[in-house]
């Protein structure tokens, strides 16, 4: 894909909202210019109440700029002809809970003006893409768990195949597998040569898929840049390696220190507990039994 | 209805108010307006969920309530004949229709929107291609949808329940008329039994009959031509005749002159002179009795009775014109425009008819002059033309004619002149012996003469060949039915002219425009239901854009409210438009001590409650009027609605709706959805 302009580009853009007084205003976003290229993985990061969810509703037009100006895919925000390839997984699954997954996912199709068959088949096609149980997806969405819902509205966002998936917190009320998947399917939408913005304060989830990203704090960019040079730490070395001895490790330590490193510590690395819960869930699947913790 | 006399200044405004609300809607929204091909897909995706979510409140319930109500009150109701019974049912059925239909739908349309607001499901709406307007339209198209599916619903179970209740009626009638033939065939019965029992038993009482109206024109002398003299102010009635000068600019004004000038027909009055007073009066002048109001001030007035010149002219030249047509100001010594003057004529003499024109044209149709400065009237300006128009015959829609006069026999006796166009187009069925039939509903107010029968003349000709009518004389009773048949060759394509008079000096014969009616096919009750059901849904498609409207920027519980004043306002409007030419209420009582009138706090009290009238009118002119189309009407009378009703219905709820969703776009256009 020819980038000939970013996938999402604001100047300066401002939200102030409103208050009776001005005790009650706020300031949820101040000069925020962000340039998220085509294809790229995009990390919005930032503790909670920072801005994340007012930078990505006004890259939707669903709320209006106090100032500064948002463009996506080139037009400005909200434009309709643009949001047509867009997805966008909310905060929060916002869906009907009168309607089942079926019917939801088909009024959103309807919403793209899809034709009948195209309906049917995107429909079934994105709700096995989420992994949607078959079981529950003829029951109100008002009777579905968390997790259940959350995969609904994964499903709704991708439901167009959109050129830019905007997901916030897209990993918020999911088990780790879920998670995880998530993550792959993040990545596999990369794969395609798609764009995605992800919002999230799980660091974890930026921290495996994300190209590039931005902090924010209190609604300014505090930090930004590649994933890889951020977090790089310079003036550490690492080594890992499997089937060291106490003699060799003694050996290894005496070496570097003659070598004039400082700070040495050594020991064993650990697994994260996601990987843990992944493979116990893995296991109880194939119905086998746990094997202890070891680096693939 | 009741023309305002003069010019409405405040409708203007409403309606500049709404032209401008759609222009600006045109200006902001082609764009949205022009997605609109692919663009309603989507909406019926909105509504679709909309009707899923109307089907979650479980909008189906009121169906059984609905019934279950009207069962009750069915119950309770004995009526007394078969015809008042079905009358009866269906006001009930219909009326509790309206009722829950409009209660249900208006507080779902004030509700869905806030509430997808705070569900937040909006957000993810939102973030789909549409457009506000597809957004609005859909909500509107899914609401009314809902309640349509619920109308159809009803319709079925009303046509049902009528169809029992007819089959019930039917057999009654069998019944009876078997009865009363067995009975008149073994001579227990003298009377043979009832042409109509038998109908009865055979068609039931729900078929429609239907008529044909034709246009009603009461004259002296009857010509035909449409310039104007065309009406008459009659003499000795209640009939008014305003004439209505917007303003009269204090600057141009020197002591003002009105000249009126009448075309003036002396006719007979049907009473035979008794006493030498009488016969006295008979030979009086005509006289007119003039009032003149300030629009802004009722209290301000000035009367006088005149005397009509023989030539029908008469000038008045009212006295206290300086404190009254222009107001004096002594601390500036200038005289300023005391706004609308509105003149009111009335003329006591009877037998008298003053033909009336606007002024505009020439004799004999001018009537009124207004005696102006002109040396004053700056050049160009146009100076105020009264409008004139005639009150007393229309709110009562009814008119008499009267016999000949003893007195004066060159003159001929009044004329009711009921003229049918396009008759060919009308499928106006023929008998068997080639002749159509005409009903007439008179009804006759016998002043002298009592004794002698009630006999109109009746006259039937085309315009075409005039010179030779059918005449006939037809004994006719009070308020029944009087059936009359006219040969197939008056169904010709130039106007047919029915007219009548009154056979016997002092036998008034009252008429309305309904009084001659050709008989047209009759027509299937389930067609006429689903009329009046169509001014329902039309009714209910404006309380919805209404509460769609209101909820765009309200909470669900002020939209409510909102919606709530604007269907009572919109019910309103024959009220305060009374209120209006009345000229309004509080301190503007006619027992006010006149020494009050000079008080500070008095002016103060009525110029606020002028400017409070003002304004609920002006309020009630940007209403739809809610009255102005009634479901019931025909159908409970005569169990038939013409096409013609349905069809404006449509159009006009178009027209009132358009602007409402006009300014429900502009209010959503730019609102956050978040
Ligand atoms: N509708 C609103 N009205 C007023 N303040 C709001 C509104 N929405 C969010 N805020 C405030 O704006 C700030 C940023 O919120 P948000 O963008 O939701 O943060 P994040 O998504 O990063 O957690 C917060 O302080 C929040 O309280
Ligand atoms: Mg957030």
């Amino acid at each position: 894909m020819v980038a000939e302009f970013a996938a999402i580009e604001t100047r300066d853009l401002t939200k102030i909202y409103p208050g009776f007084w001005k005790s009650q205003q706020v300031q949820a976003l101040t000069n925020l210019n962000l340039r998220v290229r085509q294809g790229e993985i995009f990390g919005l990061l930032g503790p909670n109440g920072s801005g994340k969810t007012t930078a990505i509703k006004l890259l939707l037009g669903l709320i209006n700029a106090t100032s500064g100006e948002a463009l996506v895919m080139g037009q400005q925000a909200g434009d309709q002809d643009t949001r047509r390839r867009l997805g966008y997984l909310p905060e929060e699954s916002y869906l009907y809970r009168f309607l089942n997954a079926r019917q939801t996912m088909d009024f959103y199709a309807r919403l793209f003006n899809m034709n009948r068959s195209q309906r049917r088949q995107a429909v079934d096609y994105y709700l096995d893409f989420v992994g949607l149980d078959p079981a529950v997806r003829g029951r109100r969405i008002g009777t579905y768990s968390k997790g259940q819902t959350r995969r609904v509205a994964l499903a709704q966002a991708l439901l167009n195949n959109p050129d830019l998936v905007i997901m916030d917190e897209p990993t918020s009320g999911l088990d780790p597998v879920g998670m995880l998947e998530i993550k792959n399917m993040i990545l596999r939408l990369k794969a395609a040569g798609k764009t995605v913005l992800l919002s999230s304060h799980q660091l974890a989830d930026v921290e495996d898929v994300c190209d590039r990203l931005v902090i924010l704090y209190r609604g300014r960019v505090e930090l930004e840049g590649a994933l890889n040079d951020l977090l790089e730490v310079k003036d550490v070395f690492q080594l890992e390696a499997r089937r060291v001895s106490p003699e060799l490790q003694a050996k290894l330590v005496e070496m570097t220190k003659a070598g004039g490193a400082e700070d040495i510590q050594t020991g064993r690395p650990r697994v994260r507990l996601e990987d843990l819960f992944k493979r116990l869930v893995d296991a109880k699947r194939r119905g086998e039994p746990m094997a202890v913790s070891t680096r693939r | 209805m009741n023309h305002h006399p003069g010019f409405d200044y405040i409708a203007l405004c409403a309606y500049a108010l709404i032209g401008i609300l759609v222009v600006a809607f045109v200006l902001l929204a082609f764009r949205d307006v022009g997605r609109l091909r692919t663009g309603i897909f989507r909406s019926w995706a909105i509504g679709r969920t909309t009707i899923a979510e109307a089907w979650n409140a479980r909008i189906w319930a009121i169906v059984p309530i609905w019934f279950l109500i009207c069962l009750i009150i069915s119950l309770l109701v004995r009526p007394y004949s078969a015809a008042s019974q079905v009358e009866i049912y269906l006001t009930i059925l219909l009326r509790a229709q309206l009722v829950m239909l409009l209660v249900y739908l208006g507080i779902l349309a004030c509700v869905s929107l806030p509430r997808e607001r705070e569900r937040r499901t909006l957000i993810t709406t939102g973030s789909k291609p549409i457009s506000r307007l597809e957004l609005l339209l859909g909500k509107v198209i899914g609401i009314c949808a809902a309640g349509l599916a619920m109308l159809v619903l009803m319709t079925a179970i009303t046509w049902g329940f009528m169809a029992v209740i007819n089959m019930h009626i039917e057999h009654d009638a069998a019944v009876l008329y078997a009865h009363e033939k067995r009975s008149y065939n073994s001579l227990v019965r003298r009377i043979p039994p009832e042409p109509g029992i038998r109908y009865t038993a055979q068609h039931g009482v729900l078929q429609a009959q239907n008529y044909y109206t034709g246009t009603l024109r009461i004259a002296g002398l009857i010509n035909y031509q449409t310039n104007p003299p065309e009406r008459a102010l009659k003499g000795g009635s209640s009939e008014t005749l305003y004439f209505d000068f917007p303003s009269l600019p204090a600057q141009f004004v020197s002591p003002p002159v009105f000249l009126f000038r009448f075309v003036v027909l002396r006719m007979n009055t049907g009473a035979k002179p008794n006493t030498p007073a009488q016969q006295a009066a008979m030979l009086q002048p005509v006289k007119i009795h003039v009032t003149a109001v300030l629009r802004d001030n009722p209290m301000m007035t000035a009367q006088q009775s005149l005397t009509l010149n023989p030539s029908g002219t008469v000038e008045w030249r009212p006295k206290q014109w300086t404190n009254f047509f222009s107001l004096y100001e002594p601390a500036t010594g200038q005289l300023y425009d005391p706004g609308p003057v509105l003149l009111k004529v009335t003329c006591p003499t009877l037998g008298a008819y003053l033909f009336f024109g606007d002024g505009t044209q020439a004799q004999p149709a001018a009537c009124l002059a207004l005696n102006l400065d002109r040396s004053r009237v700056p050049a160009g300006m146009m100076i105020p033309k009264p409008d004139p128009v005639i009150t007393g015959f229309k709110s009562n829609n009814k008119q008499e004619i009267v016999g000949p006069s003893y007195s004066h026999p060159g003159i001929p006796a009044e004329v009711a002149s009921f003229e049918f166009a396009h008759l060919p187009d009308r499928r106006i069925p023929i008998g068997k012996h080639g002749n159509f039939t005409v009903h007439l509903f008179l009804s006759v107010d016998k002043q002298e003469n009592e004794a002698l029968p009630a006999i109109a003349d009746i006259t039937a000709f085309t315009l075409a060949d005039p010179t030779h009518p059918i005449r006939m004389q037809l004994r006719f009773a009070e308020k029944h039915l009087t059936v009359l048949k006219l040969p197939k060759s008056l169904l010709d394509q130039s106007p047919l002219v029915i007219n009548i008079q009154s056979n016997y000096p002092g036998h008034w014969i009252k008429l309305t425009q309904n009084s001659v009616q050709i008989v047209r096919p009759p027509s299937p009750f389930i067609v006429n239901l689903a009329k009046s059901e169509f001014i329902i849904f039309c009714e209910m498609v404006l309380l919805v854009v209404i509460g769609v409207t209101a909820s765009t920027r309200l909470g669900w519980p002020v939209a409510m409210l909102t919606t709530m004043v604007c269907y009572v306002l919109g019910n309103l409007f024959h009220f305060v438009y009374k209120l209006m030419i009345l000229g309004g209420f509080g301190l503007y009582g006619p027992y006010i001590d006149s020494k009050m009138k000079g008080l500070w706090y008095y002016q103060i009290g009525s110029f606020i409650t002028a400017v409070m009238v003002k304004m609920l009118y002006a309020l009630v002119r940007l209403m739809p009027d809610f009255t102005r189309f009634d479901p019931l009407h025909d159908i409970v009378i005569s169990r038939n609605l013409p096409w013609i009703v349905p069809t404006v219905d449509a159009g006009w709820t178009l027209a009132c709706a358009l602007p409402i969703l006009a300014l429900g776009y502009l209010l959503l256009r730019k609102q956050e959805l978040a």
